[in-house]
């Protein structure tokens, strides 16, 4: 009895503040091409899927999304990091909603709204070379509150 | 065993889960008794511990479930009211019962199943209510027929089919937005928009809505101030005719396409838009087609009449054929395919009078324009290399007054615009200017009133660089660079200068007569710097400043002395991000701070760098006390130490006096055994041994004499036999005056230690005796026998049978001064 209640008195009296740490979740796997997500904004996860996985990525990528917003997305922007061996390899921002050019569907949304994307991403195809990737991904609102905080690792092999 | 187990965790976690939040049941306070934020909290009901003045209330993301009545009545002063996700799912008569000023109301993402009939009762002042993604089927039921001041109402994210207002849309003549997208909202048919057909200043935004059909001629007579329609038809067929069933209307503007990720509308012909000709438009948009016709005329044909026209992401690359648009007096063109200016003859566009052609990657080149009438040019976020800029013959017109060329590649300078003389604002920022520095650039334009050059690569070099401006009032320059990082006196001209920006520019150093003319300037950005000092008589000439934001350099403090200069207008100081150095030299400049808190910037504050105790500590809570205290104790631990050293110099200086003081303490009034204790030189021992000692001690009274050769104890030091055997047991002092007692170092140690004696016994107990005259120059090496001697009166031994007989009685009448039975007694045994 003893040794079964110390590690879950640990669990349930750590646990207030075990949740700074989501669990990694798999968003698409194949033999040649893995991409793994867990959220980094300390207040909520998300999910994320891609239906095919192929390397070299296919032009057209069939993704779905899902998050509760938890504020408004009248401007939106995005920062990207991508990461080889542990080194900055590439970064770049893009402005993802603007009052005055709100371009996609979801510009607009508002705080406690649950936004729910299934969809095509269209961009030039690309093979991704051997090698373990980690991308950071980050989109927040006009007040820089996290709408999405997110770290990807990609293993191709 | 198990339930109390149980019990127990369960108040443990309570109990640790708020020690990990810092606040189980209380909420953020964003502005005391004014704003509160309490999101994702875990309050099932309203908290009791916000004041009733709060205004904006924020409860967000809490699993309230249901509102019971009068739930908020206490906050009476609430303005705005945030309940999204809430998990609301009934809201019961009465609930908002007493918010008297209530303007805004927000249930977002709330699963309402039941909704009391009186549920928006009392909110006589609402104009805002957001009600998205509330599970809401219907507008019929919905009970708001009564929130007559509501200018906003946000109904989209919903399951809403139909778009037949209710009659009551009739009384809400305030109603400004009327937002319906993302519903299921298929047909606009008979009397759907008839309540609303006298409100003239209403936007009614359907998008995202799978319209089908719209009933044609139904929309004829009613006046729209907007109607938005993006994504809203599945394909160009159905809109075609759609656009064709709303004739008649008259709308300020009207929005049609699609969006980026959902693209509908496959083909687009030329005649796709000709419905339109029987709509009144004076404001179109056109967002994402996905195809443009060839045929442009035909694709404007029923548009020749519109004032304003938007033309977003649409895959075109040239602009032929153009109708002429008689009164189009802004022309949009953004994120578009043209890789060169579109051809835009001044005859089709004879009114336009302003023009944006922005987010052009592919758009390099600036080729000469022809528009004479243009006022506004914005060429912002494309590619542009303008290898000559600028002058009237670049953009064709000399009316022009704004300029946007920001977000390009690179600027090149060499034509001073000439011809530009009426710019009032030009916008270059994050272009890489070039040729900036070689001669007074801006100097013709003496109307501009807003320049922003931030991000250009700038290194200013010249003295002269804004030689000209004398009408500019908003300099805005961040993120370039000055020479050798010192800001000097550039701004000479600017007097006019309402706000200046000058942060992410490297200044290590501002020079005292840098701001000396900017009289006008009321904002002040000189943040994200190296200032390591930031002298507050730099802004003395700043008679109007009111925001000073000097956060993110490395100053460690302002000079305390000359914070007085900092103007007196001031509303707002930001000092924040700076590695203060909180030690008492600074106290003044903390105080300040103290005292000037509501100037300060709340959101980021200051903090401390140094010393290594105090990182990361607000500065307000530097204790000028303990600087007090330092002082004081400095003060006071000097004071003490010399308190004992002088001690211990009088201790050493009199040891044998306290010694004496001690013993007279210890012996306390004993009896003395001895009538005199005698202080001679030993020079003089052969006179008292036979005339002191065998007249005194062999006469009649006879006197016991203390006499060192005789009484001393051996083995004892000489000043301890001094004190105890002579002093203490004696009841007077001889002392022997000669040559050789002035000269005798142990006789003026006896001689001062009678002295103390004499005093701490408080009784004239010393008789002197002249043996021999001494000369005066002797006697006064010792100044203070000599003093003693002038005033009081000494034997004088005289060696003739008078004068000895006279000597004998007086000295004898003195030592029996004081003296008593006792010793008498003992003198006459000592006789027998």
């Amino acid at each position: 009895m003893k040794i079964f209640m110390a590690p879950f008195l640990a669990l349930v009296l750590l646990c207030p503040s075990c949740h700074s740490k989501w669990t990694t979740h798999t968003a698409c796997k194949d033999d040649k091409l893995e991409l793994l997500y867990q959220s980094c904004d300390p207040l909520q996860d998300f999910g994320f899927s891609v239906d095919h996985c192929n390397n070299p990525l296919s032009e057209n990528l069939k993704i779905r999304f899902g998050i509760i917003l938890r504020y408004n997305i009248k401007e939106l922007f995005l920062d990207v990091n991508l990461f080889a061996m542990g080194k900055s390899v590439y970064s770049f921002s893009y402005p993802v909603c603007e009052t005055d050019f709100p371009q996609f569907s979801f510009c607009g949304r508002r705080k406690g709204e649950n936004i729910y994307y299934a969809g095509d991403i269209n961009k030039p195809a690309f093979p991704i070379v051997k090698g373990e990737y980690h991308i950071l991904l980050r989109l927040y609102n006009e007040n820089n509150s996290t709408v999405v905080c997110a770290n990807f690792t990609v293993l191709s092999y | 065993m198990v339930p109390w187990t149980a019990v127990a965790l369960i108040t443990a976690t309570t109990f640790f889960s708020c020690l990990d939040t810092g606040s189980c049941h209380s909420c953020l306070e964003v502005f005391p008794s004014i704003e509160y934020q309490c999101t994702d909290r875990n309050f099932s009901e309203v908290p009791m511990d916000i004041p009733s003045s709060t205004q904006n209330l924020d409860l967000s993301f809490n699993p309230l479930r249901s509102l019971a009545p009068r739930s908020f009545s206490r906050i009476t002063g609430l303005i705005i009211l945030d309940l999204s996700r809430c998990d609301i799912q009934k809201i019961e008569d009465d609930t908002y019962q007493g918010l008297y000023n209530l303007s805004t109301l927000i249930l977002t993402g709330n699963p309402i199943q039941s909704l009391g009939l009186r549920a928006f009762y009392g909110l006589p002042k609402l104009q805002k209510l957001v009600v998205v993604e509330t599970n809401l089927v219907s507008l019929e039921d919905f009970p708001i027929g009564h929130l007559v001041t509501l200018q906003e109402l946000y109904l989209g994210h919903n399951f809403i089919s139909s778009l037949q207002l209710p009659s009551y849309f009739a009384s809400f003549s305030s109603l400004q937005h009327l937002d319906l997208h993302l519903n299921q909202i298929k047909n606009i048919s008979d009397g759907d928009l008839e309540p609303i057909k006298l409100n003239s200043n209403l936007t009614l935004d359907l998008s995202q809505n799978p319209i089908q059909y719209i009933q044609p001629g139904i929309l004829k007579g009613i006046h729209l101030s907007g109607l938005i329609l993006r994504g809203s038809f599945h394909s160009s067929t159905i809109m075609d005719a759609c656009l064709k069933g709303m004739t008649g209307l008259q709308v300020d503007k009207l929005v049609l396409g699609d969006y980026k990720n959902e693209i509908r509308l496959g083909s687009f012909e030329s005649n796709t838009l000709d419905g339109l000709c029987e709509v009144d438009i004076s404001e179109f948009w056109m967002v994402a087609p996905s195809e443009f016709p060839s045929d442009s005329n035909g694709f404007f044909k029923c548009l020749v009449n519109i004032s304003i026209f938007h033309l977003v992401m649409a895959p075109i690359e040239e602009l032929t054929n153009l109708p002429t648009f008689p009164k189009l007096f802004s022309l949009v063109l953004t994120e578009c395919n043209f890789d060169i200016l579109p051809i835009l003859p001044s005859t089709s566009l004879p009114s336009l009078k302003e023009l944006r052609i922005t987010r052009h990657k592919d758009l390099t080149t600036l080729s000469n324009l022809e528009l004479p009438n243009l006022e506004l040019l914005d060429l912002s976020q494309n590619s542009l290399t303008v290898l000559s800029c600028c002058s009237d013959n670049t953009f064709g017109t000399t009316k022009l007054k704004y300029l946007n060329l920001s977000y390009n590649a690179h600027i090149k300078f060499s034509k001073n615009f000439m011809g530009l003389e009426n710019l009032e604002s030009l916008d270059l920022q994050h272009c890489k200017l070039k040729d900036q520095n070689n001669l007074p650039l801006f100097f013709s334009l003496t109307n501009l009133q807003y320049l922003d050059i931030s991000y250009t690569d700038t290194h200013v070099k010249s003295k002269h660089m804004f030689t000209g401006l004398s009408n500019l009032r908003h300099l805005k320059m961040a993120g370039n660079s000055f020479q050798d990082n010192i800001l000097h006196d550039i701004f000479k001209n600017l007097s006019e200068l309402v706000s200046l920006n000058i942060s992410y520019c490297h200044l290590e150093r501002v020079l005292q007569e840098a701001m000396e003319s900017l009289h006008q300037l009321q904002v002040l950005d000189i943040s994200h710097n190296n200032l390591q000092t930031f002298d507050p008589l730099i802004c003395m000439p700043l008679w109007n400043l009111q925001v000073l934001n000097c956060s993110f350099n490395s100053l460690t403090a302002l000079d305390g002395q000359n914070l007085e200069a900092l103007p007196g207008t001031l509303v707002s100081i930001d000092l924040s991000g700076n590695p203060f150095d909180c030690v008492c030299d600074h106290q003044i400049f903390f105080q300040w701070v103290k005292e000037h808190i509501h100037l300060l910037n709340r959101s980021n504050p200051m903090t401390c760098q140094n010393p290594s105790h105090m990182k990361d500590v607000s500065v307000l809570l530097f204790d000028n006390i303990t600087c007090q205290m330092k002082n004081t104790i400095i003060a006071m631990s000097v004071l003490g130490i010399m308190v004992v050293i002088l001690v211990l110099a009088l201790v050493y200086k009199f040891y044998f006096h306290l010694v004496l003081l001690v013993g007279c303490k210890k012996i306390g009034g004993g009896e003395s055994t001895y009538d005199a204790f005698v202080i001679y030189s030993s020079q003089d021992e052969e006179w008292v041994r036979k005339e002191l000692v065998k007249n005194l001690e062999e006469g009649v009274p006879s006197f016991q004499l203390c006499l060192h050769y005789r009484d001393f104890i051996p083995g004892v030091a000489i000043a301890a036999n001094i004190i105890q055997e002579g002093f203490h047991k004696s009841r007077k002092v001889i002392v022997v005056i000669s040559k050789h007692f002035i000269q005798s170092r142990w006789c003026k140690f006896e001689y001062e230690i009678a002295q103390t004696w004499q005093f701490l016994s408080s009784q004239a107990g010393i008789i002197f005796i002249m043996l021999q005259k001494v000369e005066k120059s002797l006697l006064r090496q010792q100044v203070e026998l000599y003093r003693l001697l002038r005033r009081n009166t000494y034997l004088e031994w005289e060696d003739t049978s008078l004068g000895r007989h006279v000597f004998w009685r007086r000295l004898r009448k003195a030592l029996l001064d004081g003296r008593t039975k006792s010793h008498n007694k003992v003198a006459e045994q000592g006789t027998r």
